[in-house]
């Protein structure tokens, strides 16, 4: 019984950085109709930022957890701003390729600023181990699943009552009459590259204060896939769900029929969602079948 | 004066080569490839039978990405698939190299059955996530079953004997990528002037069209699935013998987005795009080295340290590059150079 616990427990850690990451996927998605394939890297870099700032301050966790988040949204709005908008016209085929080429460029050139070696991230507050009714866990992954409740309750707010919430949902269902109806499609499409920057930013630092810190951090983006494609690709709230529920059950398959089976799991998951219910638990049907 | 190069006829669009300056390169580049394994030191053999493989894998990828309009991911997987399916029977069973060969083209075309089936029914990118996804499961698979395919530390592969000849020597091992490459070629320019390959086009060029026009589309995308799977499978096979090694490590994931890379560069839906972007790709690193040694030491310890990211980094800012600057790819310069040689000293 104590097994299956510790297996829901970090199950739950687990799948709360995956559903941060697919809300990030979800959120782009749906402000820009555009899959953004270097997310998992994009976190990664974060979490290397964090833990060099941590390395200069002594393992500050104000400064390091303030530097990263701004760090972040710098890095997305200028990637956004360089690399993605110029190619806003071009076919969708082009534009996703564009992001696979990020993903490349910021997976290795990681290894080439940084290294390839494992790290600790030396921030003792994160990596504390807390006693939850006889389930240890360490102070990271309680902090991971909180940012996700934080994530989700903040998004519903926005887009319920923010204007410029508002302005994403108007984009996303139709962007040309939205920008007729003097939204500006451009900055809600910023907003929501900065929003993704942090949600993966905090899910990649938080992974790597709680397992460790290494280049294989990006496989954290691919493996966030089946979690967006659960719950829908322009679902964001949605996404953060099927985060949780992508973690538990790899936990639980890892845990009760194979290790190997457990990398895989989520790849699976994909393949048989595709079959049944290609637009998610709760996206949108308007994903066209042929 | 010549305005443009138009096909007024449907036979001139089923002819495979248009005009005799067509057939004069053809007959120069099947030359040169006969001449090579005499002329070439070690060195540029092993580089240009490098190209070749990586060539018969983009014309693959280029049936489905360049003619189909479908993006893969799934490049490593299939060409993992194609080098066990040819290493399992010959090495570890004794089969014929020649049955390897056909296995290596049919196991990954069974396996993107399995993959495309679910996947080809829905519009959009839903065939890129989906083919990462069995890159991914195809290679932990591997690794599940060490009975078979011996697991991490993989499968030995000598050099074949194909009809009883023994691929030997490194000139032994150019002369039968080469043929391997020609074959693929001719069975690409047949499949893409044939009912099937028409039927791709239409379904690039506009999917709601073509089904007014009668195609089939989940049929024939999964027919193109098929057809490149098949011919990045034996692009792996190939590449498992230059390596004379099959393991997981050996088909890094890199090796996607490298084929993706070429199509790109070379320019979409062009064989000869294709070709070309492998020579690119496959020389960019080469050149970059040279380039890098000339800047000194240190350099030079960054570029042998870090081979594989160095790499990461150029196909990445090649393939953004490209897409921003020249998306049709060195075909596209290739056809400004030929209409600024025709026009001259006019613009248009």
């Amino acid at each position: 019984m104590n097994y299956l616990i510790e297996l829901l427990v970090s199950g739950l850690a687990v799948g709360a950085v995956y559903g941060l990451i697919a809300m990030s996927f979800a959120i782009i998605f749906k402000a820009t109709g555009l899959l953004n394939f270097a997310q998992g890297e994009m976190g990664m870099i974060t979490a290397y930022v964090a833990f060099s700032i941590a390395s200069a301050t002594d393992g500050n966790p104000w400064l390091t957890a303030a530097g990263a988040i701004v760090f972040s949204v710098l890095f997305a709005l200028a990637v956004e701003r360089i690399v993605i908008r110029p190619m806003v016209d071009e076919p969708i085929l082009a534009r996703i390729m564009t992001t696979i080429g990020l993903a490349v460029i910021f997976r290795s050139g990681t290894m080439l600023v940084w290294d390839a070696l494992p790290h600790d991230m030396g921030l003792a507050a994160g990596s504390a181990l807390v006693d939850l009714g006889g389930v240890r866990v360490r102070g990271a992954q309680i902090g991971v699943v909180v940012a996700l409740a934080v994530a989700v309750a903040a998004m519903l707010a926005f887009f319920r009552y923010s204007r410029f919430g508002i302005a994403m949902r108007a984009v996303a269902s139709d962007d040309a009459t939205a920008r007729l109806m003097g939204v500006k499609t451009a900055r809600v499409q910023q907003a929501a590259w900065g929003a993704a920057a942090v949600m993966s930013g905090i899910a990649g630092a938080l992974f790597a204060i709680a397992w460790e810190l290494s280049p294989s951090l990006y496989a954290l983006g691919l493996k966030s896939f089946p979690a967006t494609i659960l719950g829908g690709l322009d679902s964001v709230v949605g996404s953060a769900f099927g985060g949780v529920v992508i973690g538990i059950t790899e936990n639980l398959v890892g845990g009760y029929l194979s290790p190997g089976l457990k990398e895989v799991a989520g790849f699976v998951i994909i393949i048989a969602i595709l079959m049944v219910r290609p637009y998610g638990l709760f996206g949108e049907k308007r994903i066209e079948r042929l | 004066m010549r305005s443009g190069f138009y096909k007024q006829t449907i036979a001139e669009h089923l002819a495979l080569t248009d005009s005799w300056t067509q057939r004069a390169w053809i007959a120069v580049a099947l030359a040169a490839l006969a001449t090579a394994p005499f002329v070439l030191d070690t060195y540029l053999l092993t580089l240009v039978t490098l190209m070749m493989i990586t060539a018969v894998g983009g014309i693959g990828l280029n049936i489905l990405t360049g003619w189909t309009g479908l993006i893969s991911l799934g490049q490593t997987g299939f060409m993992v698939l194609g080098a066990y399916g040819y290493a399992i029977p010959v090495e570890t069973w004794g089969w014929d190299p020649l049955a390897g060969f056909l296995l290596a083209g049919l196991v990954p075309a069974a396996a993107s059955v399995l993959v495309g089936i679910p996947s080809l029914r829905l519009t959009g990118l839903y065939l890129a996530i989906t083919t990462l996804a069995s890159a991914f499961i195809v290679v932990h698979l591997v690794l599940e079953f060490p009975g078979l395919t011996n697991g991490a530390s993989g499968i030995f592969v000598n050099r074949p004997t194909v009809l009883g000849w023994t691929v030997f020597t490194d000139q032994d091992l150019f002369r039968l990528v080469a043929i391997f490459l020609v074959l693929t070629i001719l069975g690409a320019l047949n499949l893409r002037r044939s009912r099937i390959g028409r039927a791709w086009f239409a379904i690039r060029d506009k999917d709601d069209a073509a089904r007014v026009m009668g195609v089939d589309l989940r049929t024939y995308k999964l027919y193109a699935f098929v057809a490149s799977s098949f011919v990045v499978g034996l692009s792996g096979a190939l590449y498992g013998i230059f390596l004379s090694f099959v393991t997981v490590d050996g088909f890094p994931f890199l090796l996607s987005i490298e084929a993706l890379a070429m199509l790109i560069v070379g320019g979409m839906g062009s064989i000869a795009g294709a070709v070309l972007g492998a020579v690119f790709l496959v020389g960019l690193p080469e050149v970059v080295s040279m380039v890098f040694s000339a800047f000194g030491d240190s350099a030079r310890a960054l570029l042998s340290t870090g081979a594989h990211e160095v790499k990461g980094v150029l196909y990445g800012l090649v393939i953004i590059g490209f897409l921003r600057l020249q998306p049709e790819g060195l075909m596209g310069l290739w056809r400004d150079a030929q209409r600024v040689w025709t026009l001259w000293p006019l613009r248009y």
